[in-house]
């Protein structure tokens, strides 16, 4: 089974890495795309610091969202296991990526810890621009108002809690406020699809607010766990979460001038380096621009110059990746041992190939 | 290969007094004198001072919270921004990369990261393999977890305590055990906002010094080299000298490290109920040679909190510069805070910075004070040099100290104290004393068996910049800075215990792990191979 191609012949793996590199070492402006295990990341990063690429998730744009949260306003969070342990009541916000359903079925088959809490609550606070698609794991209280923004909605809420009047009712506003307070530890679950920053960051104050007096907590689920990872991994790479450029010697965070969607439709790079273990759609897919994909397919990616197959941690070898089940990275082992080399390795050999023959950091 | 640093004077206290003399390296150690043999590379350093390279015992460089203030701060990075070294993603903020270059150039070697959550070592441990040049070490945090409250609510017998914390220590691979505002995080869970040594969990019935007794007996039933490393309660708030005296007092005779005493050092006297106890507390540290203590300086700036302490972080949100914070409720001992601040000259600031060194200056004895600002708490540890300088030279102190607020100052002893630390005291604050502290045999000195970890600074008048930029620096035999720059990229080790784990507490752990979090154990445990690094771990023995 061939691993490497060069447009659509296959080729050898050395032969390939060549020509990639050949590229990497023309190119003015190349851009990266990363979608890896911590391992993965790591090389990537540390080849796109060689080459002066800027890099991004191919999920980028709800990434930033959720990485703007805590750059521009921080919060009050928790962890999964503490809103199994300890939580009265779950508060969903907004759109809950379908890949939580099993941690919300978790959740619901079990009860908080203590003797002094009752039964756990659940509520779901939502705006128009909810999806309902696909349907909510657990059963959950809805609250909500018929043309009111999730943002809106939480607005409401929020003013209520503080006693204050509002112009808008919203349906179950009572249960939800008689549940929060008589509970102990409410939790508000969310993710960067539940809604926008200044809805994100309204939730957050109201958590705030509910820890004036007592305790509250929110669980952040990323909408793509290997997204957050890759963004972990990139910040203490770095210093900086993803749209990190090296352009300027030192790297820099810009989530707007590193946008590599924005930069490929912008025709800013020549070369783009597609690095997903998942697969998955290149952006500059369909458009002139140079494209290398080092990408798990067992055909040649259409429109590249240069692809190389690669594996997927936890299924075709060991790696490491972030669950929001603990809230931090675990060892994965591989669950179909293939034949396919790891990301990490390929990088390392592209990077050896490059001018100066230097291997890589990581 | 064979490797001599001809004529520097060597500053060596473990091994005699200072005096000029040859140091040999071959294969990575130190060696006395070879005969008759010629040295492969020779470096004259007869203009320089030679040390062991330096060891950080307490400086938040990796894990989980040291990555959420990277998150919540992209803007904070320019504080540790400098032109590149040709050295890969040396140039790269306030990450990783940086860290090692930077301590290296400054002639440390050998640094501890005095916080792990133990469910979360996995990322800890990936943070420090990716932080080159030196050596690094870990402490596994215990003490507001549900499993070992409940062992101490419940009285469980000590032996299966022990066995817990030595699966602890030897499951997240770390080299001691860390307490921080011990059951207070447990406490802040069920709405308590102060919490004191002699207060009790709720739900568990069990005192903050009960804690602390049980795990510093623990530590020192197991051999743990290093004490139980105390994050005592109150940090931060007027009258916290009470809570420090007593946590001294508490030692009884048991080895008992107190972390960042700086912190803790505040009475209640004055205009503003906000004062220096740092003389009396001090003397304490001097009357009971069971304690040693790290300072936490502050220096002046912006610099960002991180604490798995979240209670005191909760209460410290309101001060947050820039207005933005992240408080985290995390399992067992894995929650924290990371509140931004900036240490202005005023009147607090002031006073917090001249008990530090009312401390670093009354505290008799050097093998029992450490060197730290509990980076980046106090201030970033790239500040050390300037503290060097205010240590060896009072007239640094009275010149700074004209620039500060007066009131404050009158508060302390610190204008009436002349002491200057000698570069004897230095090397035993900073190399010989954190390396015995530690249990690290093979580091902190200049004599034959020792790795070689050497760290030569040009003699100067500008001890900042001395101290700032080693003039060469040698990790394991391999020269790595030369004249102030990384010229050798090569990564250390993660330094760890390894105590037996006992086949029963394996078994309970299993169940336990399925039973609170629906996860089989190895979702919180991890093999070695997951680091991705030629021998990531260096193995340290437990006393016998």
């Amino acid at each position: 089974m061939s691993v490497a191609w060069i447009g659509s012949q296959p080729v050898s793996l050395m032969d390939a890495v060549r020509k990639a590199s050949g590229l990497l070492k023309a190119s003015r402006c190349p851009v990266f795309t990363i979608d890896a295990d911590v391992h993965g990341t790591r090389s990537a990063i540390a080849l796109a610091e060689r080459v002066g690429a800027p890099y991004d998730h191919p999920l980028g744009q709800t990434l930033s969202r959720e990485v703007a949260l805590f750059t521009d306003h921080g919060g009050m969070f928790t962890t999964a296991g503490e809103a199994r342990n300890r939580s009265d009541v779950i508060v969903l916000v907004g759109d809950i990526p379908p890949h939580h359903g099993g941690l919300l079925l978790d959740w619901a088959s079990t009860q908080p810890r203590s003797d002094k809490l009752k039964k756990r609550s659940w509520f779901h606070i939502r705006g128009s621009e909810y999806s309902g698609a696909p349907k909510l794991a657990v059963r959950a209280v809805r609250v909500g108002g018929d043309d009111l923004s999730l943002g809106n909605v939480l607005a409401v809420v929020r003013a209520t809690l503080q006693g204050r009047q509002t112009l808008s009712s919203l349906t179950n506003i009572d249960r939800l406020l008689k549940s929060l307070s008589a509970a102990r530890f409410p939790v508000f679950v969310f993710s960067g699809a539940s809604g926008q920053m200044p809805d994100l960051i309204m939730l957050q104050e109201m958590v705030a607010d509910l820890n004036k007096k007592g305790r509250a907590g929110s669980v952040f689920l990323p909408a793509d766990e290997a997204a957050w990872g890759m963004a972990l991994t990139s910040l203490w790479m770095t210093g900086f979460p993803p749209r990190t450029g090296f352009t300027d010697s030192l790297p820099s965070y810009d989530p707007v001038r590193w946008d590599i969607q924005r930069m490929i439709r912008d025709k800013e790079p020549d070369l783009h380096v597609w690095m997903s273990t998942r697969g998955g759609q290149p952006p500059s897919k369909g458009t002139r621009l140079c494209l290398i994909a080092l990408e798990r397919t067992a055909v040649p990616v259409q429109g590249t110059a240069v692809t190389i197959a690669v594996g997927q941690a936890g299924l075709d070898h060991d790696g490491v990746c972030y669950s929001s089940k603990t809230g931090t990275f675990r060892a994965v082992q591989a669950a179909e041992p293939s034949q396919l080399p790891s990301l990490s390795s390929v990088v390392r050999q592209l990077a050896v190939a490059l001018p100066g023959r230097k291997a890589l950091v990581c | 290969m064979l490797i001599k640093l001809a004529g520097g004077e060597v500053i060596d206290p473990v091994n005699g007094k200072t005096r000029t003399r040859d140091i040999w390296i071959r294969d990575g150690l130190l060696i006395n004198a070879p005969q008759g043999e010629t040295a492969d590379q020779t470096h004259d350093v007869s203009q320089c001072i030679v040390m062991a390279g330096a060891i950080d015992i307490h400086s938040h460089i990796g894990g989980g919270n040291v990555n959420t203030a990277r998150l919540l701060l992209p803007e904070h990075h320019a504080a540790h921004q400098r032109r590149p070294a040709a050295t890969p993603l040396s140039n790269a903020g306030w990450s990783t990369f940086r860290t090692g270059c930077l301590y290296a150039q400054m002639g440390f070697t050998t640094v501890v990261e005095p916080a792990m959550a133990p469910s979360s070592a996995l990322h800890t441990h990936l943070e420090l393999a990716d932080i080159p040049i030196i050596d690094k070490a870990t402490l596994a945090i215990l003490g507001n977890d549900d499993f070992s409250l409940s062992l101490l609510r419940d009285n469980t017998s000590s032996a299966m305590l022990d066995d817990y914390v030595a699966w602890i220590v030897g499951s997240s691979r770390a080299l001691g055990v860390k307490v921080i505002n011990a059951g207070a995080a447990a406490a802040f869970k069920e709405n308590v906002r102060s919490f004191s040594l002699d207060d009790e969990v709720p739900e568990y019935g069990v005192t903050s010094r009960k804690i602390v007794k049980s795990l510093q007996a623990s530590v020192t039933r197991l051999g743990i080299p290093h004490p139980l490393h105390v994050h005592a309660n109150n940090l931060g708030i007027a009258g916290s000298a009470d809570t420090a005296a007593a946590t001294i007092e508490a030692s009884e005779g048991v080895p008992l490290h107190l972390a960042h005493l700086q912190f803790y050092s505040y009475g209640t006297e004055g205009k503003r109920k906000f004062s220096s106890e740092a003389s009396r507390l001090a003397a304490a540290v001097n009357g009971n040679r069971d304690v040693t203590i790290d300072i936490g300086q502050v220096m002046f700036g912006q610099t960002v909190t991180i604490s798995s302490d979240v209670m005191r972080q909760f209460s410290a949100i309101g001060n947050a510069s820039p207005k933005k914070f992240v408080i985290f409720d995390g399992d067992g001992n894995g929650g924290g805070g990371i509140v931004p601040y900036r240490y202005k000259q005023d009147y607090y600031g002031s006073l917090q910075w001249a008990i530090g060194l009312e401390l670093f200056l009354l505290i008799n004895d050097p093998w029992r004070v450490f060197f730290t600002t509990d980076h980046p708490n106090g201030a970033p540890f790239t500040a050390y040099p300037e503290l060097f300088e205010l240590l060896m030279s009072s007239a640094a102190r009275d010149e700074q100290s004209a620039k500060l607020n007066a009131s404050a100052l009158e508060l302390t002893t610190l204008a009436s104290i002349r002491r200057e630390y000698t570069f004897d005291e230095i090397a035993i604050m900073t190399r010989a004393a954190p390396a015995k502290l530690l249990g690290l045999k093979d580091r902190g000195h200049l004599g034959a068996g020792a790795i070689a970890d050497i760290a030569v600074y040009r003699k100067g008048r500008d001890v900042a910049k001395m101290f700032r930029e080693a003039a060469l620096v040698f990790k394991n035999g391999d020269l790595v800075v030369k004249n102030g720059k990384v010229t050798n990229y090569r990564w250390g080790k993660t330094l760890r215990l390894n105590p037996p784990a006992d086949k029963a507490i394996v078994k309970r752990m299993k169940a336990y792990h399925e039973e609170r979090y629906g996860l089989p154990l190895d979702w919180f445990t991890f093999p070695d191979s997951s680091i991705q690094r030629d021998e990531p771990f260096g193995e340290v023995p437990c006393n016998s």
